[in-house]
């Protein structure tokens, strides 16, 4: 254990966007409890300004909270070529699905597509596996 | 190979053109289908067992436990139907009607919206192959089908050399993104052809679309490439056919309908413009129309007596969350994965029951699981495409499972 392990962990207020991803919606077909549908889903793409900002690199793992739910996810790099800080996006999946609030204003149809989620650095936490989530 | 095409089952294009090799009774190769096609006519790799409370059980057992927990319930939830067949789907509105149970599909968090203006006549549709052999000019509105419907743009909506579109996508078609971010298909669309709103900047989109169609600068609260959209509207202008697939990007943001409506009006006073809606399972669409033919609701239904009462209160959201239903029966869906953890907790205080070929994250919660055969494969029936067609669907290889149809209909009677 490092000496980092005892610094708090800077925190960034994010804006998530969900998507679909055909290679994870095909993972999920075979099986939504195999290791594959886990590596395609528990991930966020974030702008490197906000890589850099949150003090981890490409690969490490963050925690994604807000009052709805928590879970730990990779960190990538987005690769678009605009830039996006503030808004990072998540594959839409059970880990996606752990964060989104539940309260759809009267409506029946919850902000699938657009919550905010504070993010850390997890410091090495592993991502959360599914029968977690459930 | 086998002499004869089969239809997938994996999204609601459902592609009809499908060859297969079996081998030993069972399918061997799949030939022609997209990556989520060939996986879901495989099959999972982790069948569910029929089983009562955690024990393994024969059919009988299971659907008599099935029947008992919704004879018991005052306010059952009959949910899901979007992977079912439609046989399945009619007789699950059976048994919420027995029942006086709320019934209620994913379209209800999805696409519902569309499909009722559609069915209500308030938005202009047309079939996928009018798209393939007439559209010119095709819109993906916060949809990005290189993902959610792999063969949606080489089968029917972009580089087909349809009847009238023979120059195809190198000089007879425009394909257009608007989305919040560069999707795969925005690649294929090309920079020319990619629109980038902000996050629920759609409603302001349309309002400046209609504007510019009518001649005025458009305006919006973000910045916009004024002169882009204004080619823009006279691309639209000039279309012979033009149809708008309409993603879930378009439907989570627009608050209400008007500014759709809007556009669709203006530009079908100064073209000829059409509406799809992305359904994403097979026969979400199915459900639908079955529903609508029942009671005049395509969702968000509760049988009361002789009255059928519908709104948001009885979508499967509301009901989870206000714990209005005290048992659920799950076919064709996996709320545990598609919905709000906060929202679905709730299904572990109640008695659970899900049919599906496949374990999934809500039959590990389940009391009662029932397995049946998979739809397209292993069983037959009909379903309806995204575009409202009906599509027969045939058996492939046989099975020792029931078909989703007839585990409903045996509930049914045992009710």
């Amino acid at each position: 254990m490092g000496f980092g392990q005892f610094l708090s962990a800077p925190e960034t207020k994010l804006r998530i966007v969900t998507y679909r991803d055909v290679f994870q919606d095909s993972a999920k077909v075979a099986s939504i409890f195999g290791e594959d549908y886990e590596k395609l889903s528990a991930v966020i793409k974030l702008d490197p300004q906000d890589i850099s900002k949150l003090s981890i690199k490409e690969g490490d793992t963050l925690i994604l909270k807000n009052s709805f739910g928590k879970v730990i996810v990779k960190a990538l790099n987005s690769g678009y070529d605009h830039s996006h800080t503030g808004t990072a996006y998540m594959v839409n999946s059970p880990w996606s699905n752990a964060l989104v609030p539940e309260d759809s204003g009267g409506t029946g149809v919850p902000d699938f597509k657009d919550f905010e989620v504070l993010a850390s650095s997890a410091k090495g936490g592993k991502v959360t596996g599914i029968k977690e989530i459930i | 190979m086998e002499n004869d095409y089969y239809v997938c089952t994996g999204c609601a294009l459902l592609c009809d053109d499908i060859g297969v090799e079996l081998e030993g009774g069972k399918l061997n190769k799949v030939h022609t289908a997209c990556r989520k096609g060939f996986a879901f006519m495989k099959g999972c790799t982790n069948p569910m067992e029929c089983a009562v409370n955690g024990e393994r059980t024969d059919i009988d057992s299971a659907i008599k436990e099935a029947a008992s927990i919704l004879r018991n319930a005052e306010r059952p939830l009959i949910f899901g139907h979007a992977n079912s067949s439609s046989g399945a789907q009619k007789k699950a509105i059976d048994i919420a009607r027995k029942t006086n149970g709320f019934i209620d599909d994913t379209s209800s968090f999805c696409q519902g919206p569309m499909v009722e203006a559609i069915m209500e006549g308030k938005l202009k549709t047309c079939t996928l192959d009018d798209v393939r052999h007439k559209a010119d000019v095709i819109i993906y509105w916060g949809a990005d089908p290189a993902n959610s419907h792999p063969r949606h743009m080489s089968r029917y909506s972009y580089f087909p050399r349809g009847k009238e579109r023979q120059r195809g996508w190198e000089e007879d078609r425009t394909a257009i993104t608007i989305d919040v971010r560069k999707s795969d298909t925005a690649e294929i669309c090309g920079q020319n052809g990619f629109y980038q709103i902000p996050v629920k900047g759609d409603a302001e989109f349309m309002d400046a679309m209609v504007s510019a169609l009518s001649g005025k600068i458009p305006k919006t609260s973000y910045d916009l490439d004024k002169k882009k959209l204004l080619e823009l509207a006279s691309i639209l202008k000039k279309a012979k056919f033009g149809v708008i697939f309409a993603g879930l990007g378009m439907v989570y943001a627009l608050d209400d309908r008007e500014p759709l409506y809007k556009l669709m009006d203006k530009l079908n006073s100064v073209s000829n413009f059409h509406l799809i809606p992305m359904a994403g399972h097979y026969n979400m669409r199915g459900f639908n129309e079955n529903l609508f033919e029942e009671t005049g609701y395509i969702n968000r239904v509760k049988f009361s007596g002789e009255e059928v009462l519908h709104g948001p209160e009885y979508s499967v959201v509301e009901a989870l969350r206000q714990k209005a239903v005290d048992a659920a029966l799950v076919i064709g869906a996996d709320p545990l994965s598609s919905l709000p953890r906060s929202v679905v907790r709730y299904l572990e205080e109640i008695p659970l029951i899900v049919i599906d070929p496949c374990h999934t994250l809500t039959s590990v919660k389940a009391n009662v699981t029932i397995p049946c055969g998979l739809v397209g494969v292993e069983t037959g029936g009909s379903a309806v495409r995204m575009d409202g067609i009906e599509i027969e669907v045939k058996q492939i290889v046989d099975t020792d499972r029931l078909s989703d149809e007839e585990i409903m209909t045996r509930i049914s009677e045992a009710l």
